[in-house]
């Protein structure tokens, strides 16, 4: 038997989130990702059960490996505009947008998540494994456009509470009714002893829940432990494998999967994340990083969009990241993430193809491990969204 | 004949594409004090007849159970089942297929990783787990006895000699391989 699994990033020097004791403690398997240290399984748990667990209860996922950036000056909307497809000034105090950074030709540099906390100032978090280029792109963009950004780095812990009772776990913890925080939206929130913390709604799994930044390290250690040991009827700690496998059932961008930066939001079906002000060539609006290509692209599919971003399902052995798609036997496109489905059964995936192929039902062939499979183009997200909405 | 997949297939995009047998993933390997990967002693792999008259082991991870009539089993060991993590399908091979040393006869798959099961000996297929079909964890519950994946018929000139036995595979474990 051989085994063909994902690989991770090595690097000698790994770095460590707040909570690497405690996953230690709890006898995860650690690995590298991204530069740092982190849990792809836990041994209480296997991937099936915490995946299934998080569907039906609450995981919890440290995410600390991600970067947290505070944006604040009076041209921090005009510097995210420059960045990013989206309508940031129209984004409203504690709302937070989707979006991704761009390079001059419409290529995505990364995705981010913003959030407004005020007139001119911005909570953007952005992806681990792009951390050092994303830090140099938003010095050399403030600089070059003669910006005036005060640009920090939040460190500390960042946790995941996500899945359908995690709104009445975190409930236990805080007086604030969190009925009054609806998907996408943040606030900060007095956790009781463990401080004020910062509670986005939302997350990487299609479940309700939330994105927990606790800047004090040592409180963040000390909720994680709180939630883990005394919800345990609810909550156990989930690792990367099954962040891997929810996210890929509710449809999301893996970046460096489904994204790169040869890769324009119009072809990774991301088109919703430029702002409906900001869509028309030639406007004042329409001056973000490679707007000509997008824009040209969003406005004309047909004549220069040839790929673009699909999910598929298939049965049997599953068609994984790098296999060729055909139909007939020309090569027509090639996957970017696909495993079997815990809560579907049957594989998914995710892949780019070639027009027309993309369309909803066509019947594609994967060449998996050297034999052609069936598999079908299919609809996204393969779950339906379990998302809090008030 | 559930050979190599490239040389079953016309289609000539297909005719270049690799086979890969990577290495076992180190993601999910488990401590080497917890498994023992000897054959389950009350299960069929043992009980078929009044014992088997060889055991062996590759480095790709499979066992093979030979009987005295040359039914061989074939299936994953422990230390496999534990670093592929839950079995969530099972490609069964083809009753009847007659296969070669080094031939696909079916493929495991997990949420994270999959896996080729190669023959282990020369022989024709006799029989395939079809519990596998519904019931994949088995090959995690039991790797080394009812989540065996196939039976193979070997002649009498079967050659087990480039196999491990049990003592040289938990030797190969230790090692890097």
């Amino acid at each position: 038997m051989a085994v063909k699994g994902k690989e991770f990033s090595t690097s000698p020097e790994l770095l460590k989130t707040c909570f690497h004791d405690l996953h230690v403690s709890l006898n995860a398997t650690m690995v590298p990702f991204a530069g740092y240290s982190m849990p792809v399984l836990y041994k209480a748990h296997t991937h099936l059960a915490s995946h299934k667990w998080t569907r039906t209860n609450a995981g919890l996922f440290d995410v600390s490996h991600m970067l947290q950036h505070k944006f604040s000056g009076p041209d921090a909307v005009k510097l995210l505009e420059i960045v990013t497809p989206g309508d940031i000034q129209g984004l409203s105090d504690f709302n937070s947008t989707l979006s991704v950074l761009l390079n001059d030709k419409g290529g995505i540099i990364d995705d981010t998540i913003i959030t407004r906390w005020d007139k001119d100032t911005f909570y953007v978090v952005t992806n681990a494994g792009c951390r050092d280029k994303d830090l140099a792109f938003l010095k050399s963009e403030i600089q070059k456009n003669g910006l005036s950004v005060n640009h920090e780095i939040i460190y500390g812990g960042l946790l995941a509470l996500q899945g359908p009772k995690a709104a009445q776990t975190l409930q236990q913890f805080t007086s604030a009714d969190l009925s009054k925080l609806t998907f996408g939206s943040s606030t900060f929130l007095n956790l009781g002893s463990f401080g004020d913390v910062h509670v986005a709604r939302g997350g990487y799994t299609g479940e309700d829940g939330f994105e927990i930044s606790i800047t004090d390290p040592k409180a963040a250690v000390d909720f994680a432990k709180a939630l883990i040991e005394e919800k345990s009827d609810t909550v156990i700690p989930v690792g990367l494998a099954a962040r891997d496998s929810l996210r890929l059932e509710a449809g999301m961008c893996l970046y460096g999967h489904e994204l790169n930066e040869s890769i324009t939001p119009i072809e990774a079906g991301l088109a919703w994340v430029i702002g409906k002000n900001r869509r028309q060539l030639g406007d004042s609006a329409a001056n973000f990083n490679g707007a000509q290509t997008i824009l040209s692209q969003l406005n004309n599919k047909k004549e220069l969009v040839f790929k673009t971003r699909i999910g598929f399902t298939s049965k049997g052995p599953a068609a994984r990241e790098n296999c060729d798609i055909f139909v007939r036997d020309e090569k027509v496109g090639i996957v970017t993430s696909g495993s079997p489905s815990p809560s579907l059964g049957g594989n998914i995936g995710m892949a780019y193809i070639n027009k027309p192929y993309n369309k909803i039902g066509t019947d594609i062939t994967i060449l998996v491990r050297g034999k052609p499979r069936s598999a079908t183009v299919a609809k996204m997200p393969f779950l339906q969204p379990n998302y809090y909405r008030g | 004949m559930f050979s190599v997949a490239t040389r079953r297939f016309a289609f000539s995009a297909f005719k270049s594409a690799p086979v890969f047998r990577a290495a076992t993933p180190r993601l999910f390997a488990p401590s080497l004090r917890f498994y023992s990967n000897a054959l389950t002693k009350d299960s069929i792999v043992t009980k078929y007849s009044a014992g088997p008259i060889k055991v062996a082991y590759t480095e790709d991870h499979e066992w093979v159970a030979l009987h005295e009539d040359g039914t061989a089993f074939v299936g994953i060991t422990k230390y496999a089942a534990d670093a592929l993590g839950d079995a969530t399908f099972v490609e069964l091979a083809t009753v009847g297929d007659a296969v070669e040393i080094g031939d696909s006869i079916g493929s495991i798959e997990s949420v994270k990783s999959a896996s080729e099961i190669y023959a282990p000996v020369t022989g024709e297929v006799s029989e395939a787990n079809q519990l596998l079909d519904s019931n994949p964890g088995l090959v995690n519950q039991d790797p080394m006895g009812e989540g065996w994946i196939a039976q193979l018929q070997v002649g009498p000139n079967y050659d087990l000699s480039n196999l491990l036995d049990a003592a040289k595979y938990e030797e190969f474990l230790k090692s890097d391989h």
